[in-house]
């Protein structure tokens, strides 16, 4: 909009005050200001027409209808309570002392639903429905793979001696099962100790090249006893034990005091590099 | 207080506000989106978001209605930017489509024979209105409707539409001037 100005008022003025003139608020001297502003601009004077135009074209736009269904699924798709409501209003248009006459059982599960109903409602909320579905799904996920089968739950005794019972016999398992890792580990243990006592003897000296080959091939991914590496036999000696002087305990027939029958003992000795 | 109540979990009180507000939210959304069916889903997605966050309303910011019809807005930009695409390829196709609602407006009214009664005269003005409407930009035409035909004031507009209110006069102005130059277009070509 070019922006000039005529009798006092800018275009740009004009183009501010006129949803209020449309509205019929402008009064007095901004009125008139207005008005000539509107008599004598080339460029304001069609303006203000077509703005008129367009209001009068929108005063021809009515209020439509919505559809009938609108509210019922606006309120399935919130509260889930369109068929439930219903229900409820048809009970309680009932009258009252019918319903005082009914059985106590009936009195308390007409309480019971109608206190329930704001839950229920909520729960049936299509994002509640889901979250319920995935944690089904993952629970009977989880218990399959654990192997719990629901036909195996249909024997399960409630009673206390059998929960009792039930019990103490998950608690053997679990400790059967520790003693049972604890007695592999020994064996583990034990079979390790045997092997590096046995090994250093068996092996010849110059094998360690092929040794080096069978731990490339190696894939059970044990790591290397390294500490015995720091250890290397130095040979194996013969000694005599000393024993005292005197009749032999050994031989009590071998009265020779120079030649005494004294035991023969190997030792294997280790020495360690620093 | 209706929001209050609802919020503590009564249902009867959100009944009450869908009732209370449904026909209101239904037009906004008739007439920004076009399309009866498009303002039905529209009008529910406005109250599911409405149920979610009615806690969050704080009566002392403003009316529940300014709230409600904030909700609306941002739901109907969001459709809008959403379908942008699909009415891009709809416009390309206009022209090859035998389709009615491809014609252009001129046509539409041309091919009409004269209206028996004012009543139906009425109607199909109002049809030629809502389809000018449809024409106008976005911004334009979300003014012009919370003015003109849900008689908002200037103040709950700018709130509703996060600018200031001058912006929101401007906005309206040039939006009726454009309708009237598109309906002019549109009765010259008939004429």
């Amino acid at each position: 909009m070019p922006d000039h100005t005529s009798n006092g008022m800018q275009c740009h003025e004009f183009d501010g005050l006129l949803s209020d003139a449309l509205d019929g608020v402008l009064t007095g001297l901004q009125l008139n200001a207005f008005q000539a502003h509107a008599r004598t601009c080339s460029a304001c004077r069609p303006l203000f027409a077509e703005v008129e135009a367009g209001r009068n074209w929108l005063k021809d736009l009515t209020e439509v209808e919505p559809p009938a269904s609108l509210v019922n699924n606006i309120l399935a798709s919130t509260t889930g309570v369109d068929s439930q409501r219903l229900r409820v209003n048809v009970s309680a248009s009932q009258p009252r002392s019918s319903r005082l006459h009914a059985p106590w059982w009936e009195r308390a599960q007409a309480w019971a639903s109608e206190a329930m109903q704001p839950i229920w409602g909520t729960v049936r909320q299509p994002r509640f429905a889901m979250s319920f579905g995935m944690a089904f799904f993952a629970l009977s996920l989880a218990l399959s793979v654990l192997g719990v089968k629901p036909a195996d739950l249909r024997e399960v005794s409630l009673r206390p001696a059998a929960i009792r019972h039930t019990y103490y016999s998950t608690q053997a398992r679990v400790v059967r099962y520790y003693e049972n890792i604890r007695f592999v580990y020994e064996v583990e243990s034990r079979v390790r100790e045997l092997k590096r006592t046995v090994a250093p003897t068996e092996a010849p000296s110059g094998d360690s090249a092929p040794d080096k080959k069978d731990r490339k091939n190696d894939t059970t991914q044990q790591p290397e006893q390294k500490q015995e590496r720091n250890y290397s036999q130095t040979g194996n000696y013969l000694i005599l034990a000393s024993a005292p002087l005197g009749p032999s305990v050994f031989d009590p027939l071998n009265q020779d005091p120079l030649n005494p029958d004294l035991p023969v003992v190997s030792v294997t000795t280790y020495r360690r590099f620093v | 207080m209706l929001v209050r109540r609802c919020v503590a979990g009564d249902a009867a009180a959100w009944e009450e506000i869908v009732q209370n507000y449904n026909r209101r939210i239904y037009n906004i959304c008739y007439r920004f989106a076009g399309s009866s069916d498009d303002a039905q889903d529209l009008t529910q997605e406005v109250f599911i978001k409405m149920y979610r966050t009615l806690s969050s309303y704080d009566s002392s910011k403003g009316a529940f209605i300014t709230w409600v019809t904030t909700i609306t807005r941002n739901l109907l930009v969001d459709h809008f930017r959403k379908t942008k695409q699909d009415r891009i390829t709809d416009s390309l196709d206009a022209a090859s489509s035998a389709h009615e609602d491809a014609q252009p407006l001129s046509e539409q009214i041309q091919d009409q024979s004269a209206p028996p009664d004012a009543r139906v005269r009425s109607r199909e003005v109002g049809e030629t209105v809502h389809a000018a409407l449809a024409k106008l930009s976005p911004e334009l035409r979300e003014a012009v409707i919370l003015r003109d035909l849900q008689d908002f004031d200037y103040r709950e507009i700018a709130t509703v539409l996060k600018v200031p209110e001058g912006t929101v006069k401007s906005r309206i102005n040039r939006g009726r001037a454009e309708l009237a130059r598109l309906l002019q277009r549109t009765y010259r070509q008939v004429m």
